[in-house]
């Protein structure tokens, strides 16, 4: 795979080819998805959580913003880019701790069923928008 | 699987810059992606629950939340700023010398810092204004 990484096996930083597996892909798309999150994620937080502030946030306030098509494509993005990331962080870090490989795969066969139900329910919303209670 | 030895041992071993760098992006990112769980959940209840909805919110202007989310706000800075330095670093795999990683994470660090005061500012405010001076 093209994206490059450096690793020091004979002591000297070097740049390596990506293995052309599952958990190369993984890394790639851990780069590539965590570049995204910069822009994606600050603007996020910085207008929601520093410029509108909870006290401003209620059902009307996220009607009139998902009534712009652009913010309901940005908040898919935003979604599918940071969960996945978060949740393959998330199996990266208890592959630290979980080494034995029945438990590893029951371990990312919770994790796997868990992105994709969570992931869907937010999509769910996304594309289904504010009802009136 | 015990979390005793790895806890204890990530608290002991004197690794200074590049430990507390990596420690650091693993708390960040694990305590964001906890936020982030509850949060895709709270706000899917626009859609499935809606007058759940003002339910979350007000927990989430409480003040141990306010508070909360200005610790999140510094995660998701620093988490970002050392991704950077990690993605950056590997493009130019030269550049990964002991010398130069001790003094990168101190900007990165720094550059989290200066990020987050102003934001810390202003949730800050809006956090005294709301909840202690009934604005």
């Amino acid at each position: 795979m093209a994206a490059p990484f450096a690793s020091a096996h004979d002591g000297k930083p070097r740049r390596v080819d990506v293995p052309a597996t599952w958990e190369g892909r993984a890394w790639v798309w851990m780069r590539y998805s965590g570049i995204a999150l910069i822009p994606l994620a600050w603007t996020h937080v910085a207008i929601q959580d520093v410029l509108v502030g909870v006290h401003a946030i209620d059902l009307d306030y996220v009607a009139l913003r998902w009534a712009t098509l652009g913010w309901r494509l940005y908040d898919i993005a935003l979604l599918a880019f940071a969960f996945a990331h978060g949740m393959n962080g998330l199996r990266n870090v208890l592959s630290d701790y979980v080494h034995p490989p029945r438990a590893r795969r029951l371990v990312n066969a919770l994790l796997l069923a868990g992105w994709l139900v969570i992931s869907a329910i937010g999509a769910a919303a996304i594309v289904g928008g504010v009802r009136t209670p | 699987m015990s979390l005793r030895a790895p806890l204890e041992g990530s608290l002991r071993y004197r690794g200074q810059e590049g430990q507390w760098a990596y420690l650091l992006h693993r708390i960040t990112g694990l305590g964001t992606l906890l936020f982030l769980t509850v949060h895709i959940l709270d706000t899917s209840t626009v859609y499935f629950f809606p007058s759940l909805y003002a339910h979350a919110i007000a927990i989430y202007r409480s003040t141990p939340f306010m508070l909360g989310e200005i610790v999140l706000v510094f995660c998701v800075l620093y988490h970002g700023t050392n991704g950077l330095r990690l993605a950056l670093f590997d493009l130019y795999p030269s550049l990964w010398t002991e010398a130069r990683q001790r003094s990168a994470f101190r900007w990165v660090l720094g550059a989290a810092i200066l990020l987050w005061l102003p934001a810390a500012f202003l949730m800050g405010r809006s956090l005294i204004v709301h909840n202690f001076l009934g604005g």
